[in-house]
């Protein structure tokens, strides 16, 4: 008896733990995956590094506490040090390895962080919980910023933190198979299906589907089309979760392209997480559709990769990407408010800091001079902004998490041949709407 | 006649018993929960109650049990049915009263064309840093400096000001200025300074070096219990409705922050009566039951009969074969769970090319389900194969040579001594074991989360259990509703109790074979 109480304990200890590693982002954000590079800043304070998985312990006497992932830890603690000794108090940077849904939780009981660094589209979310503070920063600083960036975000016109990095899927290709990236989706299955053909490639395009779908990955194919997408847009600029737009005409098109490209077999559910990067990496795949978050792997694979924009289908124009933007959010239950607000406004903002990001993010900075500046000398940065020029960003309004479901399953119908696409949309903008009314 | 030293034991025992309870009544104290710190003190008077006198001998046995059973079992479970009649969720985890003023703080919008200050946090010279009024010292962009308060803006004489090359005063006569640790200190001040500006707007900091003027867009009238956004033209008026604040003229639109209330049993009613959760409930309930059964039955069917097969005296390097078979049991299941959801995948799996089949495991209802039985075939028969060794290492060996004598043959000594006697030992296990299965999250979580989902509807999962769907409704899919999850778990709480009042029964029917 003991034992199999020890091995449930385990079992369930081993669940949890699997759980707060997989949960938090929405199914489909992949902003977390990326650990690409290692920070070279060197640092006087160390990041405190949690045991196990459970949330921070926030240190009562400290002066500002921050809550970031390990990746971002040190080049936040860096600037950290230097803030804390510009101004006399003291700064701890803490790592957490679910900051979603730990900052949620431990604010709701008075333990939560000052600031924390994660991802725009948590913004409905948090606001909802009311777990972030409005952060106003003036004009002239938030021009220095990508305007969509900023417009990230902002929630209902407020805005609530300060962008560092820019996020979004474009097109990978291996250049010894294919020396120029193809230009619309049809030259891609042909210059593809020719080089499965030939022997050189087993299969076409490795794109993240799952048997559950990812909505971040089929989106593209719906707001290639003028009308197609999730959410119409309100006047204000806003996405309105009002008017769910998965089954309009001009989205039902971008279904009927994911129809055709799982009937080719260029697009499969059995393309997940665990194997997408794995088929471009030992050249089964001559193109991927993926992040930035796919580089690392990529070169150690020794793999000569192109990264281009999302290619053009047919009827429409190019496939327009979901934009992710990082930031710092601030804490409207924050104990250290003023330090908190300080340190968002006066020091995210900065180049350097900005820079140091990047060097362990290797995501296109948000502040204009730094992406300028790296964009120059990095040619990958440069291209993976460049194929999201077009994108918009990810709704960050928190109807959006009753679509990730019902939408990504929606898609993985399409493309498995289970459904036809008009009746399948239909399905998935009724589930999304009565969900939306009851939250 | 007592031994001084067994004494002098029990009193330090008590006395750590005690101290350990104080510990835990100061946290509570410091959280303010006076409930729980009268609760913690009621225990212990109870504790030295029993334990100091002499009387109540039998509730000396029984308290530690009896305190840790309330501790970890009635309190979660009164907890859960307490939270199951309430909205608790995303958007609905505070009171009223702070939705108003979460939403209020959260409409100040920056006054258009107004300038904005560099700042600097003051006292009244010879004030206490940490009690004093606050005043902020500011500089307009065009250099002009003044004073700022909850009375009003008024210039400073630029007399003996001193400033940083962007602007911020750094010295100023009659004022003491605040380090940042002591204005941050002050934070909760700091957040209530508006400085009044003739447009109606006040002047905010930001941080500690600057400030702006902003301008709150809504309001409350508590008469009418209505909030009232200015920023829209005309005004917009939101009132109360489902524990929400809603535009009274178009229902559409509505503030995201909503607060927790007491609902009753509508989540309850919203089981039985909603068709999709109620078909759904059915279907997951009987899967769920099914794959419990399925699971106890096939682990232990194959872990006995690996256990008889190893427990032949005739076969030699039992110690090799048997640590062999302990592995999957040793390896980590989650590792396992994600290794096997990779050999099922219908076009890479190393199940389907070696077998030259393509089965979508993981996409079909029926496929998922033999999947996950498979995995948790290959997790669960060493355990089985373990405590059935043990069980039958420790059956007599006299029985046996008894039974033979009599002249049974191997399989009626199997199925009249040798079975009856190791169900004595593993009956209780095997209700355990069919327990766990019953709430076997990770497995599915792992291995399919539920899915693959039916068509129409994907909050309901063709492999999904009743902890895995409870789970999806309180942490993931559409809002987080901790509330209606909470009436699941309680659903879910009734049913495993139920079935397991007859399994209890039978077990005792087992012992008396003894």
């Amino acid at each position: 008896m003991h034992k199999r109480a020890l091995g449930a304990a385990a079992v369930t200890g081993v669940a949890a733990l699997a759980l707060s590693a997989c949960g938090g982002s929405s199914p489909t954000t992949p902003s977390d995956t990326g650990a690409a590079g290692t920070s070279k800043a060197t640092t006087t304070g160390v990041p405190e590094t949690p045991s196990g998985t459970a949330a921070p312990v926030r240190d009562a006497n400290v002066d500002l506490v921050i809550w970031t992932d390990a990746d971002r830890s040190k080049a936040v603690q860096k600037y950290a040090d230097e803030f804390a000794a510009e101004n006399g108090v003291t700064v701890k940077v803490q790592i957490s390895t679910d900051t979603r849904a730990q900052f949620k939780d431990a604010t709701k009981v008075g333990k939560g962080p000052d600031v924390i660094v994660g991802a725009h589209d948590w913004l409905g979310e948090l606001v909802q919980n009311s777990t972030v503070a409005p952060v106003n920063l003036s004009s002239d600083v938030a021009a220095k910023f990508l305007p969509k960036a900023i417009e990230a975000t902002k929630f209902n016109g407020q805005a609530y933190g300060v962008p560092y990095a820019v996020e979004n899927i474009g097109l990978m290709y291996n250049k010894d198979l294919v020396p120029n990236p193809p230009k619309t989706m049809d030259e891609l299955v042909a210059a593809g299906e020719k080089l499965v053909k030939e022997g050189k490639a087993k299969q076409v395009l490795s794109q993240f589907v799952s048997k559950v779908g990812n909505a971040y990955f089929a989106y593209p194919y719906l707001s290639a089309f003028p009308e197609g997408g999730i959410f119409a847009i309100k006047p204000n600029g806003d996405y309105d979760p009002n008017k769910v737009i998965v089954n309009t005409p001009d989205s039902v098109k971008g279904g009927d392209v994911l129809a055709e490209l799982g009937k080719k077999k260029v697009l499969s559910t059995n393309v997940d997480d665990t194997n997408q990067d794995a088929l471009f990496d030992t050249k089964a795949a001559p193109f991927m559709i993926s992040g930035p978050w796919s580089v690392a792997k990529a070169k150690e694979a020794g793999i000569n990769y192109g990264i281009a924009p999302l290619p053009s289908l047919t009827g429409g124009g190019a496939m327009r990407p979901f934009l992710g933007v990082q930031m710092f959010y601030v804490s409207s239950k924050a104990k250290n408010a003023a330090l908190a607000q300080e340190f968002v406004t006066n020091y995210i903002p900065r180049k350097d800091v900005q820079l140091a990001l990047f060097e362990v993010g290797k995501r296109p900075p948000a502040l204009k001079e730094a992406y300028a500046e790296v964009a120059a000398s990095d040619p990958d940065v440069k291209a993976w902004y460049e194929a999201g020029i077009d994108g918009s960003p990810m709704p960050n309004i928190p109807a959006m998490n009753s679509v990730w479901g019902p939408f990504g399953q929606a898609t993985a119908d399409i493309i498995a041949g289970k459904a036809g696409a008009k009746e399948r949309l239909d399905a998935a903008a009724k589930e999304i709407t009565a969900n939306i009314a009851k939250g | 006649m007592k031994k001084p030293i067994a004494l002098a034991i029990k009193w330090v025992l008590i006395a750590v018993a005690l101290l350990g309870i104080l510990y835990i009544a100061t946290k509570l104290a410091a959280a303010g929960n006076v409930m729980a710190v009268v609760l913690a003190g009621l225990v212990g008077m109870g504790v030295l109650a029993v334990y100091a006198t002499k009387r109540s001998v039998p509730l000396k046995y029984l308290v530690p049990g009896l305190l840790f059973m309330i501790l970890f079992q009635l309190w979660p479970v009164l907890y859960t049915a307490s939270l199951s009649v309430t909205n608790y969720g995303d958007g609905h985890l505070y009171s009223k009263e702070e939705s108003v003023t979460d939403i209020i703080a959260q409409s100040v919008r920056e006054v258009p064309d107004t300038p904005r200050y560099k700042m600097s946090v003051a006292i009244a010279e010879g004030g206490d840093p940490a009690t004093a009024d606050l005043v902020l010292l500011l500089t307009k962009p065009d250099g002009s400096t003044y004073v700022g308060d909850n009375a009003g803006l008024k210039p400073l004489p630029p007399t003996g000001v001193e400033k940083t090359p962007v602007g911020k005063i750094t010295k100023a006569p009659g004022y003491t200025i605040l380090t940042a640790k002591q204005a941050n200190a002050r934070s909760k001040d700091l957040s209530a300074i508006a400085v009044p500006t003739s447009d109606g707007g006040g002047i905010k900091p930001v941080g500690l070096s600057e400030a702006f003027e902003g301008k709150a867009t809504v309001t409350y009238d508590s008469a009418a219990d209505q909030l009232t956004d200015a920023a829209t033209a005309p005004p917009s008026v939101y009132a109360p409705k489902d524990a929400k604040w809603v535009n009274v003229a178009d229902p559409t639109q509505s503030f995201p922050q909503g607060w927790k209330e007491n609902i009753g049993l509508a989540n309850y009613s919203r089981i039985f009566t909603d068709s999709t959760i109620r078909s759904g409930f059915i279907s997951i309930f009987i899967w769920n039951i099914a794959f419990a059964i399925l699971s106890v039955l096939t682990t232990f069917l194959l872990g006995m009969l690996i256990a008889l097969l190893f427990n032949d005296p005739r076969l030699r390097g039992k110690a090799f074969y048997r640590s062999l078979l302990i592995l999957p049991y040793a390896l980590p299941g989650f590792v396992t769970a994600l290794v096997w959801k990779g050999m099922f995948n219908q076009d890479y799996g190393i199940i389907n090319q070696t077998l030259g089949i393509s089965v979508d495991w993981l996409g079909t209802p029926g496929g998922a389900k033999a999947a996950i039985l498979i995995t948790n075939l290959w997790l669960g028969f060493p355990y089985m194969f373990i405590v059935c060794t043990g069980a039958l290492q420790s059956i007599p060996q006299d029985v046996r040579e008894a039974a033979t004598i009599d002249g049974a043959n191997a399989f009626r000594t199997l199925r009249s001594i040798i079975m009856p006697l190791l169900f004595v030992a593993v009956g209780p296990l095997l209700l355990a074991s069919f327990a766990f299965n019953f709430n076997n999250f990770g497995l599915i979580y792992l291995l399919t989360k539920g899915g693959p989902f039916n068509g129409a509807d994907t909050s309901i999962g063709s492999s999904d259990l009743l902890i895995t769907y409870a789970f999806r409704l309180a942490f993931s899919g559409s809002a987080p509703n901790y509330g209606f999850a909470a009436a699941v778990s309680v659903i879910i709480f009734l049913l495993v109790a139920l079935m397991s009042i007859p399994g209890f029964r039978r077990t005792k029917a087992l012992e008396e074979v003894n």
